[in-house]
């Protein structure tokens, strides 16, 4: 499931040694900001996010009894995580319209625009719909992976999959970014 | 770059390297938390705020499961729950958290931060269900207190003064660091609260653990119904459904003051509590008719609803089939509460009054073990029943076989054939009926049920409700599933729908709506998430489908956009080519779609098929126009409930109006109620 040093990592940081739990954040930092990043492609957003998966990750490490892949279990986590980030910012959006949203990163390219309005449409589409496709195809996970991530069956997953696909597939990109 | 696909475009999307700094400070909060939780879970247990639950908490120290901080809040019996939403605005301790925040210097987004500065005081919105549930010992509830997830100096000093700086001084930034970052380092330490964490059980949240258990919620989690295009998909199939149970549940929480969790809202069973006038077949060829009707829709300016409304024909008294009823009752310890057992032996009683004298009754009760109480008794003999009933006590043993097993085996001993045989099981949520393995569990339902022997829940009581396994084995058991939280509950479905309850008059009842292109850009199913069908499975006998009762009320409805509205949400395609748009086959411009409903008659094993175009003229006839309006403001309570994903700017306040002005009749004062729940639920969430 999980290599044998991650391992070791873990029931040492569970032991509660501090250096051992060190070692483990850093080695999975980077997958914990990857994601935060696609998910909000915001560096200081995604710097938060990440940063309250590490947290969460130090509170609940102890709940971890390797029935799951650890990555699955930190996935998850880190999607939690990124799911409180929005709804608070959507809050924010409603409790002032003043407009100052973050802008996504300095990167304002065509693509950066595109992707930006993709991941919006694909949650237009319904609850779980960024989750998976984020999970799915921008981290390459399996369905039974986002599944077991997501708290769905792989099924859903594969449903929603398919969904996204026939909803978007062909579909013109989504504003005339070249007006 | 619209020749490659969404996924080729995600697959692209590269994340740029993280930022060093940040991740150093993100690895130092981390340890800091780390260090002031050594390990195990409950040394952090606070009896005072946090209390377990009563029969979960032995072995909760060494149960290592965690929960979403705020979806423990549900598990706690309602006094507590008024107080943990009390609590953290008013606890001398929370303030703490809130006045670091507030020494916060004012950020350069200063908009940001007093909108979350406001949500602070404001409870954590309601949990998304991640509940764990029964079969094992729940979460530790001995988590995330607010103030211990704060080093302990950081509260003294916020408390005493606004100094910005918090010992014991982490070692600085390192220079990169960005301002922004600067600043609040200096004011929380070498730990930096995340401006866009709200509220402060978000910050000390830890993740519910299901991924290492098979799924225990308590309540499934269903995605909303998306809207779609009827030009990509114009066909959209489900199942009847007429459990009603949500309803109860849902009015059992907004009673206590708290708005219900979101997946404990599942609309279609709200909008099918209530009684509405769609006419029953005239002819007893078929056991039901489909009536049709288009309205505007209140929440969406352009959009249009279609109700689709059913009603069972009633079975005259005389002519009621003869009832060979199994009650299994659960008298475990659990069920020691007023409003379980004692409610449930109530309940019971009232159902022997909507009883024929040569009917049978017959009892079982499980806990640890189980036992046969009563062996079937004609409903004549009224008072051993009624002894029986009265005989049970909760946390009683009884030796015997599993409890599910007997129950089935004397439904068996008396079966009649051309009769109903139901077995009718009472429960606050124990499912320990004898079998623990759940799929084990729904394919005995099945055979059984295969064998004519049917299976109903009635559930009870709260805390330990386990809504899914009532769904599932009701569904599997053709049979229905409510919850029944008062006597007047109890006398709604056992006594004034008995026969609903009781006599199936039709099987396996599938719905499928067709959508014309031509006149409907896109559509959406109101609710029925968890009663979805495959197009394919329309014509397939072999798949399982909602039962009607005779009697039974059924209502679904759509919201659809019609074509060239600007109400539309989805874009159309560009490069449409001519398979969808325009529609090849039969433009019928007067028609919005067309409804086909297949079912079985009970005894059958082949369906039946009744079809009706829906008519884009199909008004609502004056008779029917307050039960349109009342069902609409039902569904549009309900979806406010779950989220308001599709509802617009609707609000409690338009559903209250819609609902007071469509009560009705209201015989039973169901329709009252509605509205004292609306009223509830405004009171609700301003609390929270």
């Amino acid at each position: 499931m999980d290599d044998p040093q991650t391992t070791v990592l873990i029931r040492r940081a569970q032991d509660g040694n501090a250096s051992a739990f060190g070692e483990l954040v850093d080695s999975h930092y980077d997958t914990i900001y990857r994601f935060a990043w696609k998910w909000c492609r915001h560096r200081a957003n995604a710097e938060d996010i990440a940063q309250q998966a590490c947290i969460k990750l130090a509170a609940s490490l102890a709940q971890f009894r390797f029935e799951a892949a650890f990555t699955s279990w930190l996935y998850r986590l880190v999607v939690s995580c990124a799911q409180d980030w929005q709804r608070s910012q959507q809050r924010h959006l409603h409790a002032e319209l003043s407009g100052d949203e973050p802008q996504p990163d300095d990167s304002r390219t065509e693509d950066a625009i595109y992707i930006g309005q993709l991941l919006e449409q694909l949650e237009s589409l319904g609850e779980g719909m960024k989750e998976t496709a984020l999970l799915v195809h921008a981290e390459g996970l399996s369905h039974a992976e986002a599944g077991a991530i997501l708290g769905v069956s792989e099924s859903t997953i594969s449903w929603r999959v398919h969904t996204m696909r026939k909803q978007l597939q062909r579909r013109e990109p989504l504003a005339s970014i070249h007006a | 770059m619209n020749t490659h696909s969404f996924e080729h475009e995600l697959k692209q999307l590269a994340a740029p390297p993280p930022d060093p700094a940040a991740r150093e400070r993100a690895r130092r909060a981390a340890l800091e938390e780390f260090q002031r939780r050594p390990g195990t879970v409950h040394q952090l247990h606070s009896p005072r705020r946090w209390r377990p639950l009563g029969p979960w908490s032995s072995g909760l120290a060494a149960a290592s499961i965690a929960a979403v901080g705020v979806a423990v809040y549900w598990l706690l019996p309602p006094e507590e729950r008024v107080l943990a939403i009390g609590e953290p605005a008013t606890s001398p301790s929370v303030p703490a958290y809130t006045e670091l925040k507030r020494d916060e210097p004012e950020p350069p987004q200063s908009s940001t931060a007093r909108a979350e500065r406001s949500a602070i005081t404001t409870a954590p919105p309601p949990p998304k269900m991640e509940l764990p549930a029964v079969e094992t010992p729940p979460p530790v509830m001995d988590i995330m207190i607010p103030q211990e997830a704060l080093p302990a100096s950081a509260i003294s000093n916020a408390t005493d003064r606004p100094r910005p700086a918090v010992a014991p001084a982490p070692p600085p930034p390192p220079l990169q660091a960005s301002t922004r970052a600067l600043e609040e380092v200096q004011v929380t330490g070498s730990r930096r609260v995340s401006r866009e964490f709200d509220s402060p059980m978000a910050v000390t949240t830890i993740i519910a653990d299901t991924l290492e258990s098979e799924n225990r919620d308590k309540f499934q989690h269903f995605d909303v119904n998306p809207v779609k295009r009827a030009a990509e998909e114009p066909v959209s199939t489900f199942s009847a459904d007429v459990d009603t149970a949500s309803y109860s549940y849902v009015r059992r929480q907004l009673d206590d003051g708290v708005l219900p969790p979101a997946d404990a809202v599942r609309v279609e069973e709200m909008v099918n509590y209530f009684d509405y006038a769609w006419p029953a077949p005239a002819s007893r060829s078929a056991p039901f008719q489909p009536t049709i009707t288009v309205s505007d829709s209140p929440w969406g300016t352009g959009k249009k609803l279609v109700h689709i409304g059913i009603r069972g024909f009633d079975l005259p008294a005389a002519r009621r089939p003869d009832v060979n009823l199994v009650l299994l009752l659960d008298v475990s310890g659990s069920m020691n509460s007023p409003d379980k057992l004692p409610l449930a032996q109530r309940s019971m009683a009232l159902l022997l009054d909507s009883l024929k004298p040569t009917d049978t009754v017959a009892i079982v009760v499980y806990a640890g073990a189980a036992g046969q109480v009563l062996a079937p008794t004609p409903v004549r003999e009224k008072q051993a029943i009624l002894d029986a009933l009265g005989s049970l006590r909760p946390g009683g043993s009884t030796a015997g076989a599993a409890g599910i097993q007997l129950a089935y085996e004397l439904a068996g001993r008396s079966f009649r054939k051309d009769g109903v045989n139901r077995i009718l099981l009472a429960t606050d949520g124990d499912f320990n009926v004898g079998i623990t393995d759940r799929e084990a569990l729904k394919s005995l339902v099945e055979r059984e049920r295969d064998k004519g022997v049917f299976l109903s829940v009635l559930g009870f009581g709260q805390g330990n409700y386990r809504d899914e396994m009532a769904q599932t084995l009701a569904q599997n058991g053709n049979g229905v599933a409510a919850y029944i939280d008062t006597l007047n509950e109890a006398r709604k479905v056992l006594v004034e729908q008995a026969s609903a309850a009781l006599f199936t008059i039709a099987k396996d009842v599938k719905l499928q709506v067709e959508f014309n292109p031509a006149t409907v850009a896109e559509y959406r199913l109101v609710g029925y998430e968890s009663r979805g069908l495959n197009r394919e499975d329309f014509n397939n006998d072999q798949v399982d489908a909602g039962d009607i009762g005779a009697g039974h009320v059924v209502t679904a409805i759509y919201e659809i956009t019609p074509a060239g509205s600007s109400a539309q949400l989805i874009d159309e395609r560009r490069y449409a080519t001519g398979t969808d748009a325009p529609p090849r086959g039969r433009v019928a411009p007067g028609e919005y779609g067309y409804l086909r409903i297949r079912y079985k008659l009970p005894d059958s094993t082949r369906s039946r098929l009744i079809e009706s175009p829906i008519r884009t003229r199909a008004s609502v006839p004056a008779a029917l126009r307050q039960d349109v309006q009342f069902s609409t403001a039902v569904a549009g309570f309900a979806q406010l409930l779950r989220g308001g994903r599709y509802t617009g700017g609707l609000s409690f306040e338009d559903v209250l109006r819609e609902a007071q002005a469509s009560r009705g009749e209201d015989p039973y004062g169901y329709r009252a109620e509605f509205v004292q729940l609306v009223r509830r639920a405004m009171q609700a969430r301003g609390i929270q």
